[in-house]
């Protein structure tokens, strides 16, 4: 698949998910959210629940993120919430 | 704007996965939008308005206004999903035309049958309905007072028109819609189990491997649980799916095995399933023995025309004994049904062989766990009991029942036909938690719950729907209140009984609804109603699952809930304009009082004070009435079965959960009943106890194949069924007002095959009138529709109002559920 | 993300004349709406029927129509005549996929697709999802019967914005 995820829509898109990880590679999981642009976390429990933001300007951007963040070792489950797109075209 | 835009909608987002994760968002982060009193938007759960899945939604409220909603993500029943209807439940209340005035019909300022609708106030309203009851009463006795409530008031309204009627009136002429929906599965369950509704539950979609759905088309009727259904089956590859219908709709389009039947052979069906157990050495002789009874139930039992039809005329039992039956053995019951034979029920039902047999080993194989669904296709059905006792038989004989995925499944077409119409008994033969007040002692307990002297509730079972109807065309009802349901567009042959009855000048009719429905067209007087969440409720869904919601928004001005109108109105009611002085001298108390006073305030029902509601919610009819109505009549009427296998948890927890499945012992919902271990009330060592009889056996009924009240002839030469589409409920009284669901589906059409319309020399979009011995109506030909009628059947649905179809379908019923056939009668049609 | 700029502004300016020009319509409009019977039967009588309407066009341009709220279902901007989902195929997902939106333009299935029952994330859209249908209709070209006055969350915020900016 070509990467074309830096062509320019008129789109905004922000989706919230829920990072379950080992309580134990919370700071690892929080570095790599923190890593990825248009990341943002916005509560973390002693659990090991991250309730974090995807912002981007494609479906394939967020998807390419969740992507990137899923395969994280520390991470047990990545659960997509929300979802919305915001056409600023018009 | 964009970046307030932006931030807005990630405020939502965040907020949203915080719920999910449970996971309290700092402050800080909450409020990053800009002033955020302006954008504050407060969520609450709320249970969809529409079907009877009960998916649970969660509701956006800004400035007095609901402004999104979505899927709970809570739900066990939804998990965050929601049909295109619920999407768009956001929008059913904001119809331009909603009724905000009382509307009369008036000559020169003063009531006229013929008159014009007028506005006027409440005060007004009340007083001319009142003088109009009064006058009935005298007149005519109770039996002149009638009500058709329906299964989409909140329990608490139903609740409170029970009492009304059946304690306060002193009338059984309440019956709700649910009757033409819900009634013959009521019929079979208590035939079979003593005991209404489901002992299965949801979860058994997620553990069956083999689903057959019986005339039930859950893709567009049950959406959601068919996406339950769909994620079962192509998760799990060994899953097989049968549908059988009488025509082929979007639910064949997951279909193992898709079969379309003969109108009314579903019986010769049933029965070959069942010979085909007993054949094949397939019986759960184990189970059989331990748990059932065999009977032979009366056949020939009419079809619930008027009594002058020749078909009654005809008919050897169709009075009293029509649901008698008498015990037979397993020898007799076998042979009963060894004439289904695969070739003589594949000739009367056009079904090959091949899929007959196919269908009748995912049931008798001890290996497949299988789940039934059925809906109006056996319920609307002149012998809809049957159906419904046929297939109970088919899983008794198996011993496939009661656990995880072994389950048959009666579904529900409104949110609270179960909570309300059934488990409160808002049925002219009915009382709460399955009582009936042809019963003695069932009238005497609620007599002692509603502290009201012996006798009150009178013995005689009251009008039901159908009859209701004819008793209005005959002059026999005449202070008629029709509430939260539009009978006039969903009643059968309007042409001859529903029409002439509600504009028969003997009768006053009174309409309340939201919006100006063909019903209250049809009324004299008509009362605005408040909906949905602009009041507090309590639904209960096809899975025996309570669930409660508070007021989120204010009502239009001058719009009232039906509870407040129905309590509001028992106020102009002395008890000695009502009461015999017989009754009254057995609690001279009484005296002076209204039926305010004794039915609601001063019962049990007002005994919760005002600070018992949160503060920051909103409650109109509380507030006015001065006590919390809501708890006190759910708690009264949840009294009445605590401890009868019908208990409901304390009234508060319901606004904290996502409902519960009853009946809810020491705190926890049970699952599966009649099953030792999952059902508190099953005794140990039993196994299964079907406790609703009280021998604990649930009864295998011996039932043939009778053919239909009306058939297609050489003159009327089509069947003609008649249901619902996915994109509008019911009569599309909610959803034609929501622009985007009226887009998606704007007209009812005649779907047609395409060889039964070139045989009539018609295309695609022709203008045609479909006639029936009873009336016509006009529509537009479809040929390549979503749903593909096999030749000689046609398919109209009901929810427009500018196309009456029920002008053209009979009002037959099956005699023992007295619930009409809407899926068979006989037309012709013809171009315009 | 705490950018205030000059956007922001011109743009709160220009809202600030819009809600007055529709409030004074609507009340105008209200008179000949409200409180009367038989809307969806352009006042027919019960006994009677008007002659039904041909069956319109489905649209099919393919301009996506905005939405109500973050969660609506976007409406489906084309004809969807002959598509099968069933067993064997999806029609749907063979441009809407996430494989195959290069190629068809159209737009990616919402990530919310990807999340089965349990909340778990699947590399597929979920088979819960697979009907989309049940969610995603057409639209014919007709007007609506009845207006609809719901208002979205956005619309409300921009008047109330705009009031606090007068005050």
């Amino acid at each position: 698949m070509t990467d074309n995820i830096n062509t320019p829509t008129d789109e905004y898109h922000v989706a919230s998910l829920v990072a379950y990880c080992m309580q134990d590679q919370i700071g690892e999981v929080t570095q790599a959210i923190n890593a990825i642009e248009g990341a943002e976390i916005h509560a973390t429990s002693v659990e090991g629940k991250i309730v974090l933001t995807l912002e981007g300007e494609s479906h394939k951007t967020i998807g390419k993120k969740m992507d990137q963040l899923r395969i994280h070792q520390g991470l047990i489950n990545l659960s997509p919430v929300y979802h919305q797109v915001l056409d600023e075209g018009q | 704007m964009t970046i307030n835009r932006r931030e807005f909608i990630k405020a939502n987002a965040v907020a949203a996965a915080a719920a999910v994760a449970g996971v309290s968002v700092p402050a800080m982060a909450s409020n990053f939008i800009t002033s955020s009193d302006l954008t504050k938007l407060k969520w609450d759960k709320a249970p969809c308005r529409f079907c009877g899945t009960g998916c649970s939604v969660n509701v956006g409220v800004m400035d007095g206004k609901v402004v999104a909603t979505h899927g709970d993500i809570k739900s066990p029943v939804n998990k965050g999903l929601n049909c295109v209807k619920g999407y768009f439940l956001s929008k059913i209340m904001y119809g331009k035309d909603r009724l905000t005035t009382p509307l009369l019909r008036m000559t020169n300022g003063k009531y006229d049958k013929e008159g014009e609708f007028t506005p006027i106030t409440w005060e007004q309203a009340f007083n001319v309905m009142a003088e109009k009851a009064k006058d009935a009463l005298q007149k005519n006795g109770p039996e002149a007072l009638g009500m058709f409530g329906s299964g989409q008031w909140t329990v608490q309204e139903g609740y409170a028109a029970v009492k009304l009627m059946k304690a306060g009136f002193r009338t059984n002429n309440i019956d709700p819609n649910a009757r033409h929906c819900m009634a013959s599965a009521v019929g079979g369950f208590m035939r079979t189990f003593g005991i209404d509704e489901p002992m299965g539950c949801y979860d058994d979609l997620e553990a069956a491997d083999a689903f057959v759905l019986w005339g039930s088309n859950m893709a567009e009727m049950h959406p959601i649980l068919w996406t339950r259904l769909t994620d079962r089956r192509l998760s799990a590859p060994h899953v097989k799916v049968a549908v059988l219908s009488t025509f082929e709709h979007r639910s064949f389009d997951l279909a193992d095995n898709g079969m379309v039947f003969t109108p009314q052979t579903d019986l010769a069906i049933l029965n070959y399933i069942a010979n085909y157990i007993i054949e094949t050495g397939r019986v759960n002789k184990d189970f059989v023995n331990k748990h059932t009874n065999f009977k032979l139930g009366e056949t020939d039992i009419g079809y619930g025309l008027r009594p002058e039809h020749p078909l009654e005329q005809k008919a050897k039992n169709n009075g009293k004994t029509a649901g008698s039956s008498t015990s037979i053995s397993f020898d007799e019951y076998a042979k009963f049904v060894s004439t289904y034979t695969a070739e003589y029920t594949a000739k009367l039902s056009g079904v090959p062989e091949h899929k007959l047999k196919a269908l009748a080993e995912l049931y008798a194989d001890p290996k497949i766990k299988v789940t039934s669904f059925w809906t109006m296709g056996f319920n609307q059905h002149t012998r809809g009991v049957w159906a419904n006792n046929l297939v109970y038989n088919i899983h008794l004989l198996t011993g496939k029942i009661s656990t995880p995925g072994n389950s048959p499944f009666s579904l529900t077409g409104q949110p609270s036909a179960c909570g309300t119409a059934r488990e409160v008994g808002t049925f002219s033969h009915r009382l709460p938690a399955d009582m009936v007040v042809a019963n003695p002692k069932h009238r005497a307990t609620a007599e002692k719950i509603w502290n009201l002297p012996e006798g009150t509730v009178p013995a005689k079972p009251g009008y039901h729907a159908a009859l209701q109807n004819r008793m209005l065309k005959d002059g026999k009802l005449n202070f008629y209140w029709v509430q939260c349901n539009n009978n006039m567009q969903a009643a059968a042959n309007i042409n001859e009984e529903g029409y002439p009855g509600y504009r028969n000048p003997k009768n006053f009719i009174v309409v309340s609804d939201p919006y100006p429905t063909v019903t209250a067209q049809a009324a004299d007087l008509i009362l605005p109603a408040a909906m949905w969440v602009e009041k507090e409720g309590v639904y209960g869904n096809a899975e025996r699952r309570t669930q409660s919601w508070y007021q989120m928004v204010e009502a239009p001005e001058g719009a009232k809930s039906d509870l407040w109108q129905l309590v509001e109105f028992s106020k102009r009611f002395n008890i000695e304009e009502v009461w015999s002085e017989e009754l009254i001298a057995k609690k001279p108390e009484v005296r002076g009082k209204t039926l305010f006073d004794v039915l609601y305030k001063e019962s049990s029902v007002g005994k919760f004070s005002l600070d018992e509601i949160p503060e920051d919610r909103l409650n109109h009819e509380s507030r006015e009435f001065g006590f919390y109505i809501q708890k006190g009549l759910f708690e009264e009427y949840a009294s009445f079965g605590r401890g009868h296998a019908h208990d409901l948890a304390p009234y508060d927890r319901y606004h904290q959960e996502r409902g519960l499945r009853w009946p809810v012992v020491d705190g926890k919902e049970t699952q599966w009943r009649f099953k030792e271990g999952t059902d508190p009330y099953a005794k140990a060592g039993s196994g299964w106890d079907f406790y609703g009889h009280k021998d604990g056996r649930a009864v295998i009924f011996a039932l043939p194949y009778e053919p239909p009240a009306e058939s297609p002839d050489e003159e009327y030469d089509l069947w003609l069924s008649t249901g619902r589409v996915l994109e509008h409920w019911h009569s599309g009284s909610m959803t034609q007002r929501v622009p985007e669901l009226y887009k998606a589906m704007p007209d009812a059409l005649v779907y047609m095959h395409p060889d039964d319309a070139k045989a009539r020399n018609m295309r695609r979009g022709d203008l045609v009138k479909l006639i029936s011995r009873r009336g016509e109506v006009q529509t537009r030909v479809e040929t390549r529709g979503r749903n593909k009628p096999p030749k000689g059947l046609v398919y109209m649905p009901w929810f427009d109002a500018s196309r009456l179809v029920n002008k053209v379908t009979l009002d037959a019923t099956d005699p023992l559920s007295k619930q009409t056939d809407f899926k068979k009668c006989a037309i012709k049609i013809v171009k315009v | 993300m705490k950018k205030f700029n000059l956007i922001t502004m011109s743009s709160l300016l220009i809202m600030t004349l819009a809600p007055l020009f529709y409030v004074s319509t609507a009340i105008s409009a209200d008179k000949d709406t409200i409180n009367t019977v038989a809307t969806l039967r352009d006042h027919t009588k019960v006994d009677e029927q008007k002659t039904p309407n041909t069956i319109p066009q489905v649209m099919n341009k393919d301009i996506k129509q905005t939405r109500n709220y973050p969660m609506q279902p976007p409406v489906i901007p084309h004809t969807t005549r002959s598509y099968e989902v069933n067993t064997n195929s999806n029609k749907c997902m063979s441009c809407h996929s996430r494989h195959r939106t290069e190629k068809s333009q159209a737009p990616m299935v919402s990530v919310t697709h990807y999340m089965d029952r349990d909340g778990n994330f699947l590399a597929e859209v979920s088979p819960r999802r697979y009907f989309c249908n049940q969610c995603h209709v057409t639209q014919v070209d007709a007007k609506p019967l009845v207006e609809n006055t719901f208002t979205d969350m956005h619309s409300l915020m921009k008047n109330k914005v705009t009031s606090a900016e007068k005050d």
